[in-house]
């Protein structure tokens, strides 16, 4: 098992180093810089700002350079929001995306197994299809949409909730919600198709024979092998809710650090772009790890070493 | 056991990761300044920034959603009143040498900052100078250029003690200008002129990144800086004009997104908003929206060293083939005023006419002619067929729009397809600046209230041409009205500049930019200038 971890972790390291190399060349090829400004600046302004921020030297010492700030873990400061770092732009952005994407993934995940549980135990019923019809809007009805539509009633003609920003916790739920329909369907989808798998293995039928409720079979027996499509897309599902949605935090003007990813591009702010990438890509490639690491726990069936012992 | 194995793996999965981050929610859970503000009598004004300003540190912040706010906190020499007129601000008079080009700023004895202490002309001598360093790297340097020796300080061809401005003591500035420019008290009321406090910067660089330790001298002071989210500006007691301040406290959403920002208007969580633009004819028409001019030009440049627009005929046929009422009218729909001319409306001249209507209409829409010197144009350069002509845009759907107009206008008036081609703004902006794009959209705002800063940018080679066209006339009439000391001559240099410009044609406008808002009735004295940035100090709510 350690040696897994260990092969793993260097496997990581490796991966995220491909992936900073590759955005790096990338992000210098596209045309276009910082200080592209529609209004006009001096050809002189122009050059301080670049040597300000070493752009006027050649690509491969800009990426020497940033590598070895990396290695400290230092992404080095924003152009656009010069005052700011892009380590306090992540530490700030982060926290507010990582409670929104909670909040909304709990919102999913338990309401998308128990629709999805559902669904397949009254199989071809009348609540399969109700649920299944939700399912298909959720998954249809992109979030803005979603997000727009939730301002507009529960905010403007009801005014039961705030219609934007980030303060209390009644600022959360229509965020939430808005961005919790998509997975949720999914989830939904996946649990109900493979809990109907599970529900016709021989176990169950033992089970069911020796007396045991519905409930009881579902709880205990069933629901661990169907939960593991589900652990597949969530390690997939909580590293891109949880750095933040763009669409979502610009309707509802939250703090995240969704807006990063695109406003980074757009502006051409290179540090920013390196400083997201990075981040989001460490996130993602540990919760695959964690993933995988579940699977063993759940499964006994799958072996993480691969010719161990 | 196995199953509390798995739930704990499941916890872990989705709660674990964020451990870390919870503890930190009490920042984000602070409520808006909305619970004090229903303390009794305080008048609070909410209003939104749109973004997270850039920086309020005043040489860095070169863009609307920084110098809005900031025009606010700082004060400079002069401050532009309602009717965009400089007056008397830190500065309580100056005097100009009769050369033209050395001002004298006497500073209000009372001139005071945030944190008590008096501002000085040592404060401006450094933030002038800090202005055109070149280790500041500030985008907006440039407008420094005015002062002696600024340019080669920032170029680094200079020093800094070569830079005319000096503190002669505490209360006097003496600044002496490359050429005269009788505008200069106008230009000081941007915030790219404005003091900072010497001996705050001095001990910390990072002095304007957080509210604790910012130190400003306007109408209000900063209170509250959550990054991101919101700031708040509360009454400067210390300002030398507090008794004329009516605000207690000005809150400052960012909220990005327009409909958004309209629904929270609606709700009454805002007092000002833009207009969402799939609502603006119904605004417009129920008369909720409000307009006020802002100085700059959507116009269309053709390049020169592309075929077929080295003609001029061509262009001017190009030009003329376009009816800019009927694009404001049916296509933008916002109230714009079309331009027949480059330098927008606003600008008064020594008789007190105003500067475009005094220079009248340059460019007009007459589809025969434009047919005519469509042909003559091609006689004149051999063509049976004119060479293909694509029109570029950066992407977005109101530019967009107009491109599509102008197709169709072409195809009717000059029976010429034009292909439409969009491409990603920074692309775009590189493209169009090294002169590969043959027929491109562009706007120009103005920095400084002065016709000359929208005539100085077809000057051969300036980094606003971006047509490459060039005249030695129009460089030579602009050199000499940026040296005419008499008003009355300089403007009529400006018009036989502007008049030449659109001879030759390397450009034609669209429509002047306008500002388009909406605010609550409760709502009084917010001056939103044509050049400059938001005004609240004479703001008041009821």
């Amino acid at each position: 098992m350690a040696k897994y971890v260990l092969s793993r972790l260097f496997a990581m390291v490796i991966t995220l180093w491909i992936i900073v190399t590759i955005t790096f060349f990338l992000m210098h090829a596209v045309p276009g810089s910082p200080f592209n400004q529609e209004r006009n600046t001096s050809e002189a302004v122009q050059q301080n700002l670049e040597a300000h921020y070493h752009l006027d030297e050649p690509v491969f010492i800009q990426y020497v350079i940033y590598i070895k700030s990396l290695a400290t873990l230092d992404f080095g400061p924003s152009i656009k929001q010069s005052s700011t770092s892009v380590n306090e732009m992540i530490g700030r952005g982060f926290p507010v995306s990582a409670e929104l994407g909670i909040t909304s993934l709990l919102f999913a995940v338990i309401s998308g197994v128990i629709l999805g549980i559902l669904a397949a135990l009254k199989h071809n019923g009348a609540i399969d299809y109700i649920a299944m019809t939700f399912a298909v809007i959720g998954i249809s009805v992109p979030n803005f949409i979603m997000a727009t539509l939730l301002i507009q009633q529960l905010a403007v003609t009801w005014e039961i909730f705030p219609v934007a920003t980030w303060a209390t916790p009644l600022h959360m739920i229509l965020p939430s919600i808005a961005l919790a329909t998509g997975p949720m369907a999914i989830i939904a989808r996946l649990t109900r198709s493979s809990m109907i798998e599970v529900l016709n293995q021989d176990y169950i039928l033992t089970a069911r024979a020796k007396g045991m409720t519905t409930f009881q079979i579902v709880t205990k027996h069933a629901m661990r092998n169907a939960l593991l499509p589900v652990i597949t897309i969530l390690g997939t599902l909580v590293a891109g809710v949880l750095t933040g949605s763009f669409v979502i935090e610009k309707i509802f003007a939250i703090p995240g650090m969704g807006k990063y990813f695109i406003n980074g591009i757009n502006d051409r702010d290179y540090p920013v772009i390196m400083g997201t990438t990075v981040f989001y890509s460490a996130f993602l490639i540990l919760m695959l790890f964690i993933v995988d690491i579940a699977y063993g726990i759940l499964d006994p069936r799958i072996k993480l070493h691969k010719r161990g012992n | 056991m196995k199953k509390l194995v798995v739930l704990l793996l499941s916890i872990v999965l989705l709660l674990g990761i964020v451990g870390c981050t919870t503890t930190e929610n009490s920042s984000s859970n602070s409520g808006s300044g909305s619970d004090e503000s229903k303390q009794e009598g305080k008048k609070v004004l909410k209003l939104n920034n749109g973004s997270e300003p850039t920086s309020f540190d005043p040489p860095i912040g070169f863009d609307s959603v920084s110098w809005n706010a900031l025009n606010n906190l700082m004060e400079g020499m002069t401050r532009l009143d309602k009717d965009d007129k400089p007056q008397p601000a830190i500065a309580k008079e100056w005097e100009l040498s009769d050369d033209g080009k050395t001002y004298t700023f006497h500073l209000r004895e009372d001139a005071k900052w945030s944190n008590g202490e008096p501002v000085t002309a040592g404060d401006f001598e450094f933030a002038w100078k800090r202005l055109a360093n070149p280790d500041t790297a500030s985008p907006a340097a440039f407008l420094a250029y005015f002062i002696e020796g600024a340019e080669a300080f920032n170029t680094g061809e200079g020093s800094e003690e070569d830079m005319m401005v000096k503190a002669v003591d505490e209360k006097t500035l003496e600044v002496t200008l490359e050429s005269p420019v009788a505008y200069f008290p106008s230009l000081v009321s941007n915030p790219a002129f404005f003091p900072v406090h010497k001996e705050t910067v001095e001990a910390n660089p990072e002095w304007h990144t957080e509210a604790d330790t910012y130190v400003s001298n306007g109408p209000f002071k900063l209170t509250k800086w959550e990054h991101d989210s919101e700031f708040v500006f509360s009454k400067n007691e210390n300002y030398w004009d507090a008794a004329n301040v009516k605000l207690d406290e000005v809150d400052w959403a960012m909220i990005d997104d327009t409909n958004t920002e309209y629904q929270m208007y609606k709700t009454g969580e805002l007092h000002t908003s833009d207009v969402p633009a799939d609502l603006s004819e119904e605004l417009f028409n129920d008369g909720k929206a409000q307009v006020e001019d802002q100085s700059g030009t959507y116009f269309y440049r053709f390049n020169l060293e592309m075929e077929p627009f080295q003609n001029e005929n061509i262009r001017k046929a190009f030009a003329m083939a376009v009816d800019q009422q009927k694009i404001v009218d049916f296509v933008t729909k916002n109230e714009e005023k079309p331009a027949h001319g480059f330098v927008a409306y606003g600008f008064e001249d020594a008789s007190g006419g105003d500067f475009r209507e005094v220079g009248g209409d340059l460019v007009t829409t007459d589809a025969d002619k434009a047919k005519e010197l469509l042909e003559k144009g091609m006689e004149e350069e051999g063509y049976d067929e004119l060479p293909n002509v694509t029109l570029t845009y950066n992407t977005s759907d109101d530019h967009k729009k107009i491109a599509e107009t102008l197709q169709q206008m072409y195809k009717e008036v000059l029976g010429v397809n034009v292909d439409l081609a969009n491409q990603e703004w920074n692309v775009f902006s590189d493209e169009q600046k090294q002169l590969k794009l043959q027929f491109s959209r562009s706007s120009f705002l103005a920095d400084y209230g002065d016709p000359i800063n929208f005539l100085e940018s077809f000057q051969t080679g300036h980094s606003m041409n971006r047509t490459g066209w060039s005249s030695e006339e129009y460089d030579r009439l602009i050199q000499q009205a940026k040296e005419e000391t008499d008003e009355a001559k300089r403007f009529e240099l400006m018009h036989e500049a502007e008049a030449l410009l659109f001879e030759e044609m390397p450009i034609f406008p669209i429509h002047f930019y306008n500002q388009v808002y909406l605010q609550s009735g409760d709502v009084t004295g917010i001056v939103r200038h044509p050049v400059g940035y938001m005004e609240l100090k004479g703001a008041a709510i009821k």
